[in-house]
């Protein structure tokens, strides 16, 4: 059951960071980006090939990937999403679903099919926390995502660009009034969702242990279920969401682990996402001030 | 001048051409086949295309025709290929008793599937159909009772006669033969009042709603229609492929025939049968390439949705409405319809009523609207207002903005519901009821914004207006019966008589968009008076027209009236011709009554100007009169 809890905090945070990525985009450009989840694995590819075929240190490797997806995010901003400002939302998610299967294509293409294995950023044993084997990995990767999402809500809430970003969403003439650039708040959207979604599969990647092609797409739809809890827009929301996703999805793992019905935490996800919709569609959290109608 | 020609391919029409067809289909595989033209590769190869085409009509018709986002449509065509695999597989029954039953399956779980969409619209809607093709893939379909305690369901092709269906060119006449009949089924959905209430719902379901569209049966329906397509197409997926498991019918895959149907434009048969049938078909030819060909052809998607968001056919529509756009504003340039110009709507009303009923039998109330309380949350919008439209007159409905006018206009025609307070349309209870249910009573109503589907063309609109007259079935409507044909024959026919009497023929065939803002209005208020409502309910009808038109405006109000015998109620914001026309006036102002009487009585009435004008104003207008 504990280690049900810290595997749930580990995926958890995971999640939450996908379900960030997904936010962002959502209110920069009213879409759900398809692409989310790939873009990770894409930047594990470049992670490993740093590692594996350069030699380069993890810390390296790991920061020319993240900087790599970051700009191919950013080319997919610029090219395609930038360009389709007036076009219906369904084709611009369709054109996110083109962005994932031409990183899918790539992969098969240039890695193969088979799996790769990235060594962890650091070794280190196992150590007993309250009679629960955590290795450090977990706890780097709780403390990583926790960071980042704090970070990135913060200088969100702090900032006039962040706040810009916020608002886009509300009224994209409004943020332009308030002297930000739309097409900055659209660009850093992509580049951060490319990050996060970067970072969340170097982070997931040591507790499995190998990769292949579309290794995170399976994370698409509980990362679309916590940012949903977060009612799609509110950031904090949203990674608490991850964790609550999380924390449930690993739960019923471990509760069902013998059971003959296959798949218990997709039934669970689903009817978590249908009640929030129907009985929340705001989102779980209390509604902020002033939203109130 | 030519009129538009829709996209088609160059196939023989009517009945004789779907036979012709149906023979090739039929035929033409297995001869090809049994002469060794048609291999078995390529006739798999050609399988997938049909199959594709198959499931990418079933989507068309939820996504295309009715604008609801499934992006988990796969787990209704996986649930057809299981239910046909139980049958056929395990129970041994024949494979058409696989089929039928996997259309019930399909419907069914469509039906749930929708359930939602009475609630949740556009994304919210398109996330819970995300998380019903996750549960089904990843535990229903893996199921021990479902799947076989195995990893799958195997899938049996039977004989029939001279077929042999396990042979790959005689499968292939069988699906063509099926998609084929999903190709005429679609045509008959649009060319009927199931069409046209899809596309209504799709472009704006208050203004289906006013024309008596019952939203939620026909979003049911979409879905139910659109899933037992879906579960056909997956059992003859299913009996193509002679096995499945689960991630034959992932998410992903869900996605991929959402890609279909946009990259083939959505609502347009022609390009998604030829889109999906590219996809089953083009990358199985070019394996050769290994692996380049799936980078390159996801590039091109991307590219094709950057260049042309609608599609092919999208791009190709918005091309040929362009051009039959600039030739009618080119052939109407100075006639009836130019900008600025009310035409008669005589034409336009449809039966007409004895105009001697009118103004005779002294004062009938025809709308009766009681105490109606209306409050969003803590604002109260309209608090304890009433008023009373008798037969044969034009009631005006005038106050400040934010008076509660178009708020107390909803709550008569049931798009808000009011807290308190009654609504009788000659002398029966409104309130409780949905507004398609109000429409179909005979309450008419404009929109101040929008009150038309915009993106359907002029005849359409006044065809979807006319839909409570259609009385025929479902059923019949799907197979196009004679009596059906008939019924839409004669609407057309009477449509575009309407139309033309507004002036606008060159203009029946495009999209309202084509229209100017007043143009539309004008269209807006013949389909509100083409079905004869006991009550009309116009709100705004003078905004975006220009003033010469605004007189022209006057007139027709009063020949409705007058000639026509029709009751009216009124906003108005034109002042002139509320006096110009109204016999009685109703001033509200927050969300009460504060005056009512004739038109000349209500607007000395100092309250109703302290309310325009503001108190100090008025007084000192006041004092400006009496001054000299």
């Amino acid at each position: 059951m504990l280690s049900a809890l810290v595997s749930g905090l580990v995926v958890g945070g995971i999640y939450g960071l996908l379900a960030l990525g997904i936010v962002l985009v959502y209110k920069g450009a009213r879409v759900l980006n398809f692409a989310e989840a790939e873009l990770g694995t894409f930047a594990l590819y470049l992670a490993w090939w740093g590692v594996d075929q350069r030699g380069w240190p993890w810390l390296v490797a790991a920061l020319f990937a993240l900087v790599a997806v970051g700009l191919v995010s950013l080319a997919f901003e610029r090219l395609v999403i930038a360009r389709m400002v007036d076009a219906s939302r369904l084709s611009v998610a369709v054109a996110t679903l083109g962005l994932m299967l031409l990183l899918l294509a790539i992969e098969f293409k240039v890695w193969g099919s088979g799996p790769k294995f990235l060594a962890a950023p650091f070794g280190g044993n196992a150590v007993s926390l309250a009679g629960v084997f955590v290795t450090p990995v977990q706890v780097f990767a709780v403390l990583a995502a926790a960071a980042i999402g704090l970070g990135l809500t913060t200088f969100l809430r702090r900032t006039d660009f962040g706040l810009g970003v916020l608002a886009a969403a509300q009224d994209a003439t409004a943020i332009r009034l308030m002297g930000v650039p739309f097409a900055k708040v659209s660009a850093f959207t992509w580049v951060a969702a490319g990050v996060l979604g970067g970072v969340a599969a170097l982070l997931i990647e040591p507790s499995i242990g190998a990769f292949a092609p579309g290794f995170t797409l399976p994370l698409f739809v509980p990362a679309l279920a916590a940012a949903l809890i977060g009612g799609l827009e509110n950031l904090s929301g949203a990674f608490l969401g991850g964790i609550a996703v999380g924390l449930i999805d690993q739960l019923v793992r471990w509760q069902f682990v013998s059971s003959t019905v296959p798949g218990v935490q997709a039934l669970v996800i689903f009817g978590l996402i249908l009640v929030v919709l129907l009985l929340r569609p705001g989102g779980l959290l209390p509604a902020p001030r002033g939203r109130h109608a | 001048m030519t009129p538009p020609t829709s996209l088609r391919l160059p196939l023989p029409r009517g009945k004789a051409g779907a036979l012709l067809v149906l023979a090739a289909f039929a035929i033409l595989p297995p001869l090809l086949g049994r002469l060794g033209v048609l291999t078995d590769f390529r006739a798999v190869m050609l399988g997938f295309g049909a199959c594709y085409a198959a499931m990418a009509l079933s989507l068309n018709v939820l996504m295309g025709y009715a604008g609801q986002i499934s992006l988990g449509h796969a787990a209704l065509i996986g649930a057809g290929a299981y239910a046909s695999g139980i049958l056929t597989g395990r129970a041994g029954l024949p494979m058409l008793a696989g089929v039928v039953v996997a259309a019930l399956v399909g419907a069914a779980a469509a039906f749930l599937v929708g359930l939602p969409a009475l609630r949740l619209r556009g994304l919210y809607l398109a996330i819970t159909t995300i998380g019903f093709a996750v549960a089904m893939e990843q535990a229903v379909f893996r199921l021990p009772w479902v799947s076989g305690g195995s990893a799958g369901v195997s899938l049996p092709r039977p004989a029939a006669g001279a077929f042999v269906f396990t042979r790959n060119p005689d499968y292939l006449a069988l699906v063509l033969v099926f998609v084929l009949g999903f190709w005429l089924l679609d045509g008959n959905i649009t060319r009927s009042k199931l069409g046209r209430a899809f596309q209504g719902l799709r472009e704006n379901e208050q203004v289906a709603q006013a024309y008596g569209v019952d939203v939620s049966r026909y979003k049911l329906l979409a879905f139910v229609i659109s899933g037992a397509l879906a579960g056909v197409s997956g059992a003859l997926y299913g009996h193509l492929l002679l096995f499945v498991e689960s991630r034959n019918f992932s998410f992903l895959f869900s996605l991929t025939l959402v890609t279909f149907v946009v990259v083939g434009g959505l609502g347009s048969r022609v390009g998604v049968v030829v889109a999906a049938a590219l996809f089953g078909i083009v990358p199985r030819m070019l394996t050769v390439f290994e692996g380049w060909d799936l980078v390159i052809g996801s590039a091109l998607l991307v590219f094709t949705m950057a260049r042309h968001p609608t599609g092919f056919a999208g791009a190709l529509r918005e091309a040929r409405e362009k051009k039959a756009a600039e030739h009618a504003r080119a052939v109407q340039g100075g006639g009836p319809a130019a900008e600025g110009a009310v035409p008669a709507f005589t034409h336009a009303a449809g039966a007409r009523l004895a105009a001697a009923d009118a103004g005779s039998a002294g004062r009938e109330v025809v709308l009766a609207v009681r105490d109606v309380r209306v409050r969003f949350g803590g604002l109260v919008a309209v608090d304890g207002a009433g008023l009373e439209v008798p037969k044969g007159r034009i009631v005006g409905l005038i106050g400040p903005n934010g008076a509660g006018k178009t708020t107390l206009f909803n709550a008569i025609s049931g798009f808000v519901a009011a807290e308190s307070g009654s609504v009788s349309l000659r002398g029966r209870e409104l309130a409780g009821l949905p507004p398609h249910e109000r429409a179909l009573l005979g309450l008419g109503r404009t929109f101040q914004t929008a009150g038309l589907a915009r993106g359907l063309s002029l005849l359409d609109n006044v065809m979807l207006a006319q839909h409570r007259l259609l009385g025929y079935a479902t059923a019949p409507a799907l197979l196009r019966t004679g009596g059906v044909a008939r019924a839409e024959r004669d609407l057309e026919a009477r449509s575009r008589e309407v139309v033309a009497a507004l002036g606008m023929t060159a203009h029946a065939d495009l999209p309202l968009k084509h229209l100017s803002g007043g143009q539309q209005r004008i269209a807006e208020l013949a389909c509100a008076l083409v079905t004869d409502p006991e009550v009309l309910l116009l709100d705004e009808p003078s905004a975006g027209m220009a003033p010469a038109a605004v007189e022209q405006l006057a007139e027709r109000l009063r020949e409705l009236r007058d000639d026509l015998g029709r009751t009216v109620l009124l906003i108005e914001h034109h002042i002139p011709l509320v006096m110009d026309v109204c016999d009685e006036v109703v001033v509200l102002n927050l969300g009460q009554v504060l005056a009512a009487g004739g038109p000349d009585e209500v607007v000395r009435d100092q309250a109703v100007l302290d309310a325009y004008l503001g108190a100090g104003f008025a007084a000192k207008t006041k004092a400006a009169e009496v001054a000299p």
